[in-house]
């Protein structure tokens, strides 16, 4: 497989009169990657996301997909699916009119009926877009991305106000297109969606990379956390720890391994029942949260 | 671009609002005056009738219609949608306008025949074309321009009153009181020379030559209306 970036962004900057949204942003994708863009509120992901995607010029940098500028339509779309953060579907098309539209319009091919099938409308083929449920609305939109199966696709918050299952048939789908080599840009605010399937990625705040690594490259610089609760009175603990009024101990730790093995060991030898025990590696919510503390 | 013209297409044909005032309301008007033609014909011309037909189907099956779709097609974010395809701008505005502009000749092209047939037909049908063309060109450019200052369809019944009411306007004045006094303010504003040359065309008299001189104020509201739009139109809604 080439290993030439899909995606090269360049000292990206983008300004909003006075307001500077992207500040000297530069990463690059690699083909067959998830790579996750993620931040705070108001960081510069979506203004980034867009400036990627050819819907917004930057103020200043370099940003080529596949090698061209992101805005030569021609040579850029036919080969990359966007589900939009915001559906943009015309109410009074039915979902298979609007997968047909847009589909042909990427000049890719494939089978409006098999798309349908793919994101569970096919019941809803006949229907006009404006009777859709928000989350039927979330699944024509992955439709219209995946719709010919294209080597990079953009998924800005795929996964927004879909039920489990919908979810997971989502993610179901985008594992089979990475088999086939598919490239996947995503934001979302589901972090565990992030953690559990992002190859790579950057974490923005006001503008910039607040990090930018693998997932267990993000996590490592933060302590794991134990956590559970002590029956009171019980023996002084193995290890440091904070303990609350109500007997909840949490232990913060870079050795995870060798203090939960400790922790079972004296629970053992001291017969302490460690209720609602939970161990685990830093989550990225706690990578989030650090950013401002 | 075709792909896109076929589906405005269909959702105007489902949206009864859109299809009453692109189609039933300037039928309707126009029909009235060629039922009339006789008392019109005394105030003014046939020439006027015809200039009357061709604004009215212009101004509303054509421009209203036009910045309705437009907005209509920003806020929801359609044009967005289809930006993220490989379509070029030019193509995606020619799909959405295409159908609009066909519907609108093809009414014009009824009406006008209707009314030759009841009252006698036009002196130089290829004036006529040529003046239809210039004036359905000059309200595609201003429709253009005006969507760029029109937030919603709903903002656009306000946004389109200055336009519509404007050109019909003119050509009732130039249609009426034709061009012996304050010719060069009649023919400088929009509508007045596409209204002349119309009448020109219809009820023939004129020199085509002269009447072909015409063109240029209404071709030269083409260049401002697409001059404006290309600063005002926005793709996508304000934030």
């Amino acid at each position: 497989m080439s290993t030439t970036p899909v995606i090269e962004v360049e000292r990206l900057n983008l300004t909003y009169g006075d307001f500077h949204a992207v500040k000297d942003l530069s990463f690059e994708v690699r083909p067959g990657e998830l790579y996750a863009l993620l931040g705070t509120n108001g960081a510069g992901k979506t203004s980034t996301l867009e400036v990627v995607e050819g819907h917004r010029r930057p103020t200043s940098g370099t940003v080529r997909v596949f090698g061209h500028r992101p805005d030569d339509r021609r040579a850029v779309r036919p080969r990359m699916g966007v589900m939009l953060q915001e559906s943009g579907f015309s109410p009074d098309l039915t979902v298979r009119e609007s997968v047909g539209l847009v589909g042909r319009l990427t000049r890719r091919t494939d089978d409006v009926d098999r798309v349908l099938d793919l994101v569970d409308l096919t019941g809803r083929a006949g229907r006009k877009v404006s009777q859709l449920s928000g989350g039927e609305k979330r699944r024509l939109d992955f439709a219209t991305a995946v719709y010919g199966t294209p080597e990079l696709i953009f998924l800005d918050e795929p996964t927004t106000g879909l039920d489990i299952q919908s979810r997971d048939a989502v993610w179901t789908t985008v594992d089979r297109l990475r088999e086939n080599g598919a490239t996947i840009v995503l934001t979302t605010h589901y972090l565990e969606e992030a953690q559990q399937r992002a190859d790579r990625i950057g974490l923005m705040h006001e503008g910039a990379f607040h990090r930018e690594g693998t997932v267990s490259e993000l996590t490592r610089t933060l302590p794991a956390v134990i956590r559970f609760s002590l029956p009171a009175p019980a023996p002084a603990l193995p290890v440091r720890a904070a303990v609350d009024a109500d007997g909840k101990v949490t232990v913060e730790t870079f050795e995870l391994q060798k203090d939960l093995h400790l922790l079972l060991g004296w629970a053992q030898d001291h017969a302490v029942e460690l209720r609602d025990l939970a161990a685990g590696p830093t989550r990225l919510d706690d990578v989030f949260r650090a950013i401002n503390s | 671009m075709l792909s896109i013209a076929s589906s405005e297409l269909i959702q105007i044909f489902r949206n009864r609002l859109v299809l009453i005032t692109s189609l039933i309301i300037p039928f309707a008007v126009c029909a009235f005056f060629v039922r009339q033609h006789e008392t019109y014909a005394a105030i003014g011309s046939l020439g006027y009738i015809a200039a009357i037909v061709v604004f009215t189907v212009a101004a509303f099956g054509l421009y209203a219609t036009a910045v309705t779709t437009l907005a209509s097609r920003r806020q929801n974010l359609f044009l967005k949608r289809l930006r993220s395809t490989a379509e070029g701008d030019a193509g995606i505005l020619a799909g959405l306008l295409l159908p609009v502009l066909l519907l609108a000749v093809v009414q014009v092209t009824a009406i006008l025949t209707a009314l030759a047939v009841v009252a006698g037909g036009p002196a130089n049908v290829a004036l006529l074309v040529v003046a239809v063309l210039a004036t359905v060109a000059m309200m595609i450019g201003l429709a253009l321009a005006t969507a760029g200052l029109t937030n919603s369809p709903e903002h656009a019944q306000v946004t389109t009153l200055p336009v519509t009411l404007g050109v019909i306007a003119m050509a009732s004045w130039v249609g009426i009181s034709g061009t012996e006094n304050l010719a060069w303010l009649k023919r400088l504003l929009p509508g007045g020379a596409a209204t002349e040359l119309t009448m020109n065309a219809w009820n023939g008299g004129v020199a085509v030559t002269d009447s072909l001189l015409l063109l240029a104020p209404t071709l030269g509201w083409v260049v401002v209306a697409v001059a404006l739009a290309s600063r005002l139109f926005r793709w996508e809604p304000r934030r």
